[in-house]
């Protein structure tokens, strides 16, 4: 431990701080000092104090705790759509891959389909017509960022195919799923891994991004591109409203973004 | 290898610096003024637009038709919503209430340099009829002649209200012949008699040029250029730079930005709207208790004071304060009150059984749908702080935001719990077919607005009786009854009333904002100098 610490002192410096944002997404309840909902609609625009660090909003609420919530509902939207992207990805691109032929047909076709659509258009579009709520974000999203992942995993998977590990399994009568399973899945799952991670900050700034426009979380939900669409109406005369969330969306999002650089770094096995 | 990475966090950190230099950048521009436009003949105007096209009997379109300076009516409100002559010289009426006879005023000349007839007026009055049926929900006529300069409409029923009727947008005078000549006003734009005429015409924005027969004086601006400014901050950015001499309707907001301001003039006027919000009486808040405490449990007072910045007067009954129409006379009965809300929500049966902090019933939450549209900058604003306080007393209230074209078709399919609208009550001066529209009984559809299934025949004895009553004093007591019975049976959620606004340049005069909201652009918007 001490001495992988050592040798990625960067790798390790993001992790805590990813892992700090984990522990503030999760310990929210306990972290945020009031109710992210309930607001005293007296005191709307208050200027940070001691009683609300950073004052409160429209509606009176406290705005600290709002951000407190907030990064629990981003992280929460986030992973839940880069593991169910990766996931969908990883089957359809091992599918594709291993068995070849018309199954890979279809199902390439299909993916080229979706990435020739500009993704976030083709999003809120998806989420347009659903309806704006968190899971119709997530859907809407995972619709149209899959096929990278099928992409990436189906060209992994040629080329494992044919090795000899592969053949030997095949030749013993091992279980078409337990090749899968056993054989291909371990091997293309830290590319998967390092991809997925590299997105984390993308994803969240496209959901952020959506829920701007109105398409992903609804109010009261306190989520960062929400309230910074809340925000933008008084963005003269309350200009702290929009600069809260967008820091925080900043912040959060280079943590991911530069974590996943440095994941990709230490698995990556070229660079050993 | 490290060393690199060190320099991706600096390239990071430069980027967020670039950007914070750009916002300030955007945020700096608002400083320079330019009244140069004005002073050459160019006025241009910011406004939220609605109108995919400017015929004026297409929905609402009218309005547009009229606010931009085009169209003008046989008869106009002035500041105080009385009626005044406009197309219309005067007007008088035959002893039996059944024959109107209107004098339509000499030397008044279309855009194209047709003269004004009263045949003309009879046949754009038809036309009117003929293309939107919502003229036939303002009066029924059993025949219109033309004499000389004299228009003569005879009705079935007594209506006292006739002068008010067709000072609505809906009867904006056309000229006919040109569109039998094969003007297609839909395309090209109507002709009228305003002091401008359309150059072009797109949703986005419109381009009008001095009409050079107008009849009222002399226009002062060559052109005027209406862009639509959809976005309540983006118009109020225009206005702060330069981009547009005069904007309505800036938000809460942005409202102190301009007050006080040595820059520009604000103009103000208590509107005749109301912000209410329709509650269904065939779901969950069909028990006039529920209702009742939802009311109750809505602090209007905070919300249009303090969260609206007093750019909106609180609500409690159907027709707005700046109508006479006994506003401080009426009691409400559902005055703001969580305690005594919380008590009949608990006599109603409804319960917090499983300590979610909302009540159930039979194993039902207490949930109600609440439709909303984002036209209008107070309106989610409305819902978020009604769906906040109703969760103090334990209703969830989930906001449904949908577009604006849909509103009408689920206010009259009845498809909400409450459906947020912000209504003009007296587009005719008078507030009888607002309250009409609303709250009579419909049976079978004959009052398709009123999806609800809000009925009381109590009521619908009141707007029986105003249907035919002339003497104006009366008409004003049973306007006042009615609203007493609709207030007391809970009916609907009154939010607010608007306090409209027209901000302009102060190289401007004569801007004004009128009570009913028709009259934008008029010949007496002027350079000030």
């Amino acid at each position: 431990m001490k001495e992988f610490v050592a040798n990625h002192k960067l790798f390790s410096l993001y992790t805590m701080f990813v892992l700090s944002v984990i522990f503030v997404a999760l310990a929210a309840p306990w972290l945020a000092p009031m109710d992210p909902y309930a607001g005293d609609m007296r005191n709307v625009f208050l200027p940070p104090s001691s009683e609300h660090w950073l004052g409160t909003d429209k509606l009176g609420r406290d705005m600290f705790s709002r951000l407190i919530y907030g990064t629990s509902t981003s992280l929460f939207m986030t992973i839940c759509l880069v593991f169910l992207t990766a996931g969908l990805g990883a089957a359809v691109g091992i599918a594709s891959g291993y068995f070849g032929g018309r199954v890979e047909m279809v199902l390439m076709r299909f993916a080229d389909m979706m990435l020739s659509f500009p993704g976030v258009v083709l999003a809120i579009a998806i989420a347009g017509i659903m309806g704006g709520s968190i899971i119709n974000t997530i859907l809407a999203l995972v619709a149209v960022s899959w096929a990278k992942y099928a992409r990436l995993v189906r060209s992994l998977v040629i080329k494992l195919r044919s090795n000899d590990f592969i053949v030997a399994a095949r030749v013993n009568g091992t279980k078409t799923f337990t090749i899968l399973w056993r054989h291909i899945m371990p091997n293309v799952l830290p590319m998967v891994v390092i991809t997925g991670a590299m997105d984390i900050g993308t994803m969240m700034m496209e959901i952020a991004g959506l829920s701007f426009l109105g398409f992903g979380a609804q109010p009261p939900t306190p989520e960062w591109g929400l309230m910074l669409n809340e925000g933008r109406q008084y963005i003269q005369t309350a200009p702290l409203m929009m600069v809260y969330p967008g820091v925080a969306i900043f912040i959060v999002v280079s943590i991911f973004n530069l974590w996943g650089d440095a994941l990709r770094d230490v698995l990556d096995p070229r660079q050993t | 290898m490290r060393f690199f990475r060190v320099k991706k966090l600096f390239k990071a950190m430069a980027v967020g610096v670039c950007g914070i230099l750009a916002a300030g950048i955007i945020a700096g521009c608002g400083s320079d003024s330019s009244s140069e436009g004005v002073n050459n003949g160019v006025l241009k105007v910011g406004v939220t637009n609605f109108a995919d096209t400017l015929e004026p009997t297409q929905n609402f379109f009218g309005w547009v038709v009229m606010r931009y300076g085009l169209g003008e009516c046989l008869t106009k409100f002035d500041a105080k919503m009385n009626i005044q002559p406009w197309l219309a010289e005067s007007w008088s009426i035959s002893d039996d209430h059944l024959t109107w006879t209107f004098k339509i005023r000499e030397g008044v000349k279309f855009s194209n340099g047709n003269p004004l007839t009263a045949e003309g007026v009879k046949a754009s009055i038809e036309r009117a009829f003929a293309k939107n049926n919502r003229a036939a929900t303002f009066f029924e006529y059993e025949s219109i002649t033309a004499e000389g300069q004299n228009l003569i409409i005879r009705t079935k029923k007594p209506l006292p209200n006739m002068p008010g009727y067709l000072a609505d947008p809906l009867f904006i005078i056309v000229d006919t012949k040109a569109e039998a000549e094969g003007r297609d006003f839909s395309k090209e734009g109507p002709i009228c008699t305003g002091p401008y005429m359309v150059k072009s015409f797109v949703k986005e924005k419109s381009v009008m040029e001095r009409n050079p027969n107008y009849w009222d004086g002399e226009v002062p601006f060559e052109t005027v250029e209406i862009p639509s400014i959809d976005d309540p901050n983006t118009r109020a950015m225009s206005l702060q730079s330069g981009e547009v001499d005069v904007a309505v309707n800036i938000a809460a907001g942005d409202i102190d930005l301009f007050k006080n301001n040595d820059r520009f003039d604000l103009d103000e006027i208590s509107s005749l709207r109301v912000v209410v919000a329709r509650i269904n009486q065939k779901g969950l808040l069909g028990d006039a208790k529920v209702r009742a405490a939802f009311i109750q449990g809505c602090d209007r007072e905070t919300y249009n004071n303090v969260l609206l910045k007093g750019t909106f007067l609180p609500g409690s009954a159907p027709i707005p304060p700046s109508l006479d129409y006994g506003f401080d006379q009426l009691k409400d009965p559902n005055s703001y009150n969580p305690d005594n809300a919380k008590k009949l929500l608990d006599e109603a049966g409804w319960k917090d059984t499983d300590g979610d902090g909302i009540r159930d019933k039979d194993g039902r939450p207490l949930r109600v749908e609440f439709i909303v549209y984002n036209g209008r900058a107070e309106l989610p604003l409305y819902a978020e702080a009604v769906q906040a306080d109703m969760k103090k007393i334990g209703i969830d209230v989930v906001i449904k935001n949908v577009d604006y074209n849909l509103l009408d078709q689920i206010g009259i399919k009845g498809e909400y719990d409450l459906l947020i609208s912000n209504i003009t009550t007296a587009n005719t001066g008078d507030p009888e077919i607002f309250l009409n529209w609303y709250w009579r009984t419909n049976v079978n559809g004959d009052n398709p607005q009123n999806g609800s299934g809000y009925s009381n025949p109590e009521l619908d004895a009141v707007f029986a009786r105003l249907a035919t009553e002339f003497d104006k004093e009366q008409r004003r007591q049973l306007i006042i009854q009615a609203q007493q019975i609709i207030m007391n049976d809970g009916a609907a959620l009154f939010l607010g009333y608007p306090v409209t606004n027209i901000i302009s340049s102060k190289a401007l005069k004569g801007v004004h904002m009128f009570p009913s909201d028709y009259y934008w652009i008029t010949h007496e918007i002027a350079p000030a100098k």
